[in-house]
């Protein structure tokens, strides 16, 4: 059975690139826009890992990983942004709260590395 | 001038086509049935032949055992008659001696007797003329015999004594029955030749029908063995043929896996790059939308100068704080709007200009005092810094950031 992912961006194209590409690796992917719709996600149909923007319409991403670590402990989360922060930040910072850390100009064969890596495939 | 057209190149197939061998086919074309056809036609043939020889030497047999059965009646007849006429000597000479009725009955029954089995020998050898030559002559003694025997028996009824001893002398002298005795052995050894000869011709008869049948029956074996090995080899032929399709369309199979796999893979590769390519695009457009945004926001006046210290771009801060529009400040000299230091005017050329010395040697210029002239003619004093802009180590141009002060404009002069 495909292992399902859940990936939270508020870009509609961004979100389209990453469904299609995961899909072709062989996940099954669920996207949400908005944290509202990625809670109720998480409740309906738990992922086994999450991918989320740091900027949302509604909320800001890491505040949204806390609120999901809550209900998914053990689930792995990266964090993919545009916004680019400095490796000390990530470190001492963002690392302790998500799984790993890419920005949105990583290729997406680094994107899945970091899936497998994280999923043990 | 001729009006055929070009013949068409034949089309080439590949080695592991399946119609580069094709099996053999199974109507009149097929080299393998016409011999096999050939074969059973000759085999027929065979048949027919010994059929034929064997019933025509049946009919010759029968003819032959007709003929046996003929000879053996004439030879039985001839030896009938020579006991007949044995027989009805004796009963003569019975009657002569005794003159009785009855022996005179006896004997003319025995003459009879003789009589019908002339007539029958005579029809039996009428078909053979060598025979019936022989049998005419004894016909013709045993007439004279019947005649003596006439006249004996008058000259006993008359009583004449002297006549009856006269034809008897003279029968004695004649030897009569010793001759007929010889030619009926004679015919009858000449019938038992002729019975031999047959007999030797029914045994050629009978050697060639088993002979005929024995050879037709060797060679529609032999044959039939052609027939059989012909079927054998054209099967084994097409065996061969067909494995060898079977491995063409095996190995063609398995190119076709091959071929869709490594399409299927290249595909999917492609598709994959052509989502990289994608993420790549949206991604840089994103951070230099980022980007743009984050320098727009900035308060303070950001100018970006060519290495001549031209200026080539400008965020909003300085359309709103200078009052120039942006078309009136690209490809201006920065030196019309900004001055180092708070004494000479804007848009004077100083002899020795620092931010293009600064530029020249790639150097930083950090919190410098300096004026800016907006578009009224007012002068700001303002903090200077320069940033060259590099490209592989080359400078290019520089990034200017003017950071307002907090005193008054100075009216200008």
């Amino acid at each position: 059975m495909p292992k399902h992912i859940l990936s939270i961006d508020d870009e509609a194209p961004i979100l389209d690139l990453i469904e299609r590409f995961l899909s072709s690796k062989g996940y099954r992917v669920t996207t949400a826009q908005t944290a509202a719709a990625a809670r109720k996600v998480v409740e309906v149909d738990p992922p086994d890992l999450i991918i989320t923007d740091l900027q949302l319409e509604d909320s800001d991403g890491l505040k949204l990983v806390e609120e999901l670590k809550v209900l998914l402990p053990a689930v792995p989360v990266i964090l993919l942004t545009g916004v680019l922060f400095d490796a000390r930040a990530i470190e001492e910072n963002i690392g302790k709260r998500v799984s790993g850390y890419l920005d949105k100009t990583a290729p997406l064969k680094q994107l899945l590395q970091e899936i497998h890596r994280l999923l043990g495939d | 001038m001729s009006t055929e057209s070009p013949t068409p190149p034949a089309p080439s197939s590949p080695p592991f086509a399946p119609d580069a061998v094709k099996p053999p086919p199974v109507d009149g074309g097929d080299p393998a049935f016409r011999r096999v056809l050939v074969v059973f036609a000759l085999i027929m043939a065979v048949l027919v032949t010994v059929v034929v020889v064997s019933i025509r030497n049946l009919n010759r047999s029968v003819a032959t055992a007709d003929w046996v059965n003929h000879t053996h009646a004439v030879v039985g007849e001839a030896e009938a008659i020579a006991s007949s006429l044995d027989a009805a000597e004796g009963a003569l000479r019975t009657y002569l001696l005794t003159g009785d009725r009855r022996d005179q009955a006896a004997y003319q029954e025995a003459y009879a007797g003789l009589a019908e089995h002339v007539d029958v020998t005579r029809a039996l050898v009428r078909g053979e003329p060598d025979a019936a030559e022989s049998f005419a002559k004894i016909e013709t003694l045993l007439e004279d015999r019947a005649g003596f025997a006439r006249a004996v028996a008058r000259a006993k009824q008359s009583g004449s004594a002297e006549e009856l001893a006269k034809l008897l002398a003279a029968d004695a002298d004649r030897g009569g029955i010793h001759e007929i005795r010889r030619l009926i052995q004679r015919l009858t050894l000449d019938q038992t030749n002729l019975l031999a000869a047959r007999d030797r011709a029914a045994f050629a008869q009978a050697e060639t029908t088993r002979w005929s049948v024995v050879a037709g029956l060797v060679f529609d074996l032999l044959l039939l063995g052609g027939a059989a090995w012909l079927i054998r080899d054209d099967l084994a032929a097409r065996r061969r043929a067909a494995a060898i399709l079977s491995e063409a369309n095996d190995r063609l199979e398995t190119k076709v896996r091959e071929r869709t796999a490594e399409l299927a893979a290249k595909n999917e590769a492609l598709v994959t790059q052509n989502l990289e390519d994608r993420w790549a695009q949206q991604a840089m457009e994103h951070q230099l939308r980022y980007n743009q945004l984050i320098i727009n926001s900035i308060a303070d006046l950001v100018f970006v100068v060519t290495k001549l210290v031209n200026i080539s771009r400008i965020n909003p801060a300085v359309v709103y704080l200078t009052g120039y529009e942006s078309a009136e400040l690209i490809d201006e000299p920065l030196a019309r709007f900004v001055r180092l230091g708070s004494g000479a005017p804007a848009g004077e050329s100083p002899m020795f200009d620092p931010i293009a010395r600064a530029l020249q040697d790639g150097r930083d210029l950090r919190d410098q005092s300096a004026t800016a002239t907006d578009r009224h003619g007012r002068t700001h004093a303002v903090r200077f810094n320069l940033f060259p802009l590099r490209d592989r180590d080359k400078v290019v141009g520089g990034v200017v950031i003017l950071q307002i002060q907090p005193a008054a404009p100075v009216p200008p002069s």
